[in-house]
């Protein structure tokens, strides 16, 4: 058994900051049951939970498991067991049951040469498709260092499924997977109606909504069901109660929204199949990156439109909004950062570049950006429509998906006074903004009393500015992240 | 004027009230009837388009329907989005007629600000006397970095023109304050009057020295460590207010400096330092006249 060299472990890390991490866990007295084999290295480590992370690596397959809540695979536990591994610090010894099934579950190892260890090895992918918050932990199963299920769930329902082993018994196991996963999703939604319908028999003034508590158990049973973005939602939701006087009404809306969901959620086979895929990403299926890149392109070239930053939870959300030149088709490329991480900073609002996108599945905003076909131009602007149209398009994204909480347009118009609001308006109408501080004022300064090009995000509440468009350049006026938090690199 | 906004009914913040009146109507007694919850209130009776979605005898209970109308009213809400009626647009500032300074100095403002804000005033005072103005999308910053001093308030909104007033007047936080507010306008010599910085006596000859001069016996003080890291801030100083011409013939000798002299990072500051005056300068000089065709 050839061990592993420290630059090996280092490879596969998914930032210098993750080996950080997992260094001060390289310590034996840390973990219990260490031991290792010619095919893997496992243990479990004491960490801030009340049970030991157990974690397991395939270090012939290149894949690890841990049943930490990190969603970086590898995890801390992961890359410290390595380490620890390749240190000498663990006795060979017989594999535990545990083990022997993990290892049975996956497919059969390449040899190193074919795997690429540590060399072709990419990060997992962030979140679903309509989910930009961290989805806490709701994924404990196996997933290999390409960012790929371990366990051979394919990650799109009813979609093509993983075809990387060739065994019937791969297949099979795979597909056992996935039904115990729908089925835990199904179980999952049909709590939460339940929740739901439990709410509106007491009512909004219960005092029981104003207890976290009240949120995070269903939001937990949600992440053992793995509707993880699910229960990202009902984590924001737990933050409106009581944000303002009239904070029912919100509550109420999505309220109504995760009904929606859970319905559509436990009826996937019957709906159409772009809407299904709508609705299984919005619910939290795990989509790989690598199947979103493996999808048609759409060539074009894209306008970088806008820019928006804000933190969920403890998650810095990046939002570059593109519009297609030809198509005229908006996509949203994500990105995410945790504290000192840093967030995509290769896009500039303003500029066009030629590349393809490649869009998760079903009518999603939210894409990839695959091959760039040049360097980005500058100056651009993306298409400019009316008031109207604006609301128009805007009305027809959100009847495809009502649970959408941004939804981007570009107008032409001016800046009027809407009683206690500014609003842009055009001779066809009205729009009252929300915003204030610098982002207002500047567009304000650059509007003057004429009418301008911006870029907005649409929300329930209002319409945030993020960028205005002059003939020779673009202003960014989204909102921008804490530099104190998210690093500059 | 800048009001926190309505966030009673969220849809109804960008949508119509006119045009969706009935549903906002049944929106307000959903919102009441969940309030109470249906254990103690039954639902109200769905009407229009929503009866149409959640008319199903599957839904037996009071919370079922109840939800079931929930749903459909936020989902027909949303897509429904509609202006509201158009506002008359705000009437601009008056007009000024300075063009407004290139694109470059723009960025060096943002690099003075953020890396020698020693050179603010003399950057402002350039583009005031070289008859530029400030982009409009840089005012608002500039009128919120000088609130509080009376003299680099009165800049500012000099180098802004009308659009400071116009701006000041829609959203009163850019509002001078403190001393710019209370105190009588400065004279126009403070105004024009570059602040004074301190330079030792020792250092003070090399303000009137010529260029070469200047350079030789920074960069000798600098190579040979009699002016040390201890010295940076004077060094600075006098760095901001050399005469002009002498920035280039500074600058090139600070970079000269090799690497592997002590005193190399603190030459490279000033050198940054140097070259950023250079620059700044060039880039607000005098408006060149507009060629006339013959």
């Amino acid at each position: 058994m050839t061990r592993w060299s420290l630059e090996q472990v280092e490879a596969i890390a998914p930032t210098p900051a993750a080996l950080s991490a997992a260094r001060p866990l390289t310590t034996v007295t840390k973990w219990v049951g260490l031991g290792a084999d010619d095919r893997a290295v496992w243990g479990s480590c004491r960490g801030s939970g009340a049970e030991p992370y157990d974690t397991m690596v395939d270090h012939v397959g290149v894949a690890a498991s841990c049943t930490c809540p990190s969603r970086r695979r590898p995890c801390k536990h992961a890359l410290a067991l390595l380490l620890l591994w390749s240190n000498g610090d663990v006795s060979d010894v017989p594999s535990p049951p545990a083990v022997a099934a993990w290892l049975d579950a996956r497919p059969p190892p390449a040899r190193a040469s074919d795997t690429g260890r540590a060399s072709d090895i990419t990060p997992r992918s962030a979140t679903t498709a309509n989910d930009t918050s961290p989805p806490g932990g709701e994924v404990s199963a196996g997933v290999d260092l390409h960012g790929q299920q371990g366990v051979g769930v394919s990650d799109t329902p009813g979609g093509a499924s993983d075809t990387s082993g060739d065994h019937v018994g791969d297949v099979a196991d795979r597909d056992r997977a996935r039904d115990e996963r729908v089925e835990r999703m199904h179980a999952g939604l049909t709590e939460l109606d339940r929740w739901l319908d439990d709410r509106m028999r007491t009512g909004l003034a219960d005092p029981a909504l104003a207890r976290y508590a009240t949120w995070d158990e269903l939001a937990a049973r949600l992440v053992d069901a793995q509707a993880g973005s699910l229960a990202n939602r009902i984590r924001r939701l737990a933050g409106l109660v009581g944000a303002t006087p009239d904070w029912h009404g919100d509550v109420l809306a999505e309220l109504g929204l995760l009904h929606l969901l859970a319905q559509a959620g436990r009826r996937l086979g019957s709906l159409p199949g772009p809407l299904a895929d709508a609705v299984a990403t919005t619910v939290g299926w795990q989509v790989r990156q690598a199947d979103v890149l493996g999808g048609v392109p759409d060539t074009d070239t894209w306008v970088v439109a806008a820019r928006s930053d804000t933190r969920e939870d403890r998650i810095e959300v990046r939002r570059h909004w593109l519009r297609g030149a030809g198509s005229h088709r908006w996509a949203l490329l994500l990105s995410f950062a945790a504290y000192r991480q840093s967030l995509d900073n290769s896009l500039t609002v303003g500029t066009a570049i030629d590349a393809d996108l490649h869009r998760y599945p079903g009518p999603a905003l939210r894409a990839l950006i695959g091959e760039r076909h040049g360097e980005p131009v500058d100056p651009a602007r993306p298409p400019s429509v009316d008031v109207v149209s604006a609301c128009a398009e805007v009305g027809m994204l959100l009847a495809g998906e009502p649970w959408l909480d941004r939804v981007p347009f570009t107008a032409t118009a001016s800046i009027a006074v809407d009683g206690q609001r500014f609003a842009l308006t055009d001779a066809g109408g009205s729009l009252p903004l929300i915003a204030g501080g610098r982002p207002l004022a500047t567009l304000l300064a650059v509007a003057g009393g004429g009418s301008v090009d911006v870029t907005c995000e649409w929300t329930p509440h209002g319409v945030v500015p993020l960028a205005v468009h002059l003939d020779d350049r673009s202003i960014d006026v989204g909102p921008r992240a804490d530099e104190s938090f998210v690093s500059a690199a | 004027m800048t009001a926190p906004p309505d966030l009673d009914h969220p849809e109804d913040a960008v949508s119509d009230p006119d045009a969706v009146s009935d549903l906002g109507a049944a929106w307000d007694r959903l919102v009441a009837v969940a309030m109470l919850g249906t254990d103690r209130r039954n639902p109200p009776e769905p009407g229009g388009v929503i009866a149409d979605v959640v008319d199903d005898t599957v839904r037996s209970t009071p919370s079922e329907r109840m939800l079931a109308q929930v749903a459909a009213t936020v989902a027909v809400r949303r897509a429904g989005v509609l202006p509201r009626a158009a506002r008359a647009p705000l009437a601009g500032p008056e007009t000024d007629d300075r063009p407004v300074c290139v694109p470059a100095a723009a960025e060096r403002w943002h690099h003075v600000i953020s890396s020698w804000p020693v050179l603010e005033d003399e950057w402002l005072l350039t583009l005031l006397a070289n008859g530029w103005r400030m982009p409009p999308d840089l005012v608002p910053e500039l009128l919120t970095r000088h609130r509080s001093d009376p003299v680099r308030r009165v800049r500012a909104e000099l180098a802004c023109g009308p659009l400071a007033g116009w701006l000041v007047g829609h959203l009163p936080e850019l509002a001078a304050r403190g001393a710019a507010s209370s105190q009588p306008d400065p004279s126009a010599d403070e105004v024009a009057e570059l602040p004074s910085l301190p330079i030792p006596p020792d250092l003070e000859p090399l303000l009137f020295a010529d260029s070469v001069a200047v350079a030789r016996q920074l960069a000798a003080g600098i190579d040979s460590g009699s002016l040390a890291h201890a010295h940076r801030a004077v060094l600075v100083n006098l760095v901001a207010r050399v005469r002009p011409d002498a920035l280039g013939e500074v600058a090139a000798a600070l970079e000269a400096i090799d690497g592997g002299s002590i005193g190399f990072p603190l030459a490279s500051v000033l050198a940054d330092l140097a070259r950023t005056r250079q620059r700044m300068l060039d880039e607000l000089g005098p408006r060149r006249p507009t060629p006339t065709l013959l």
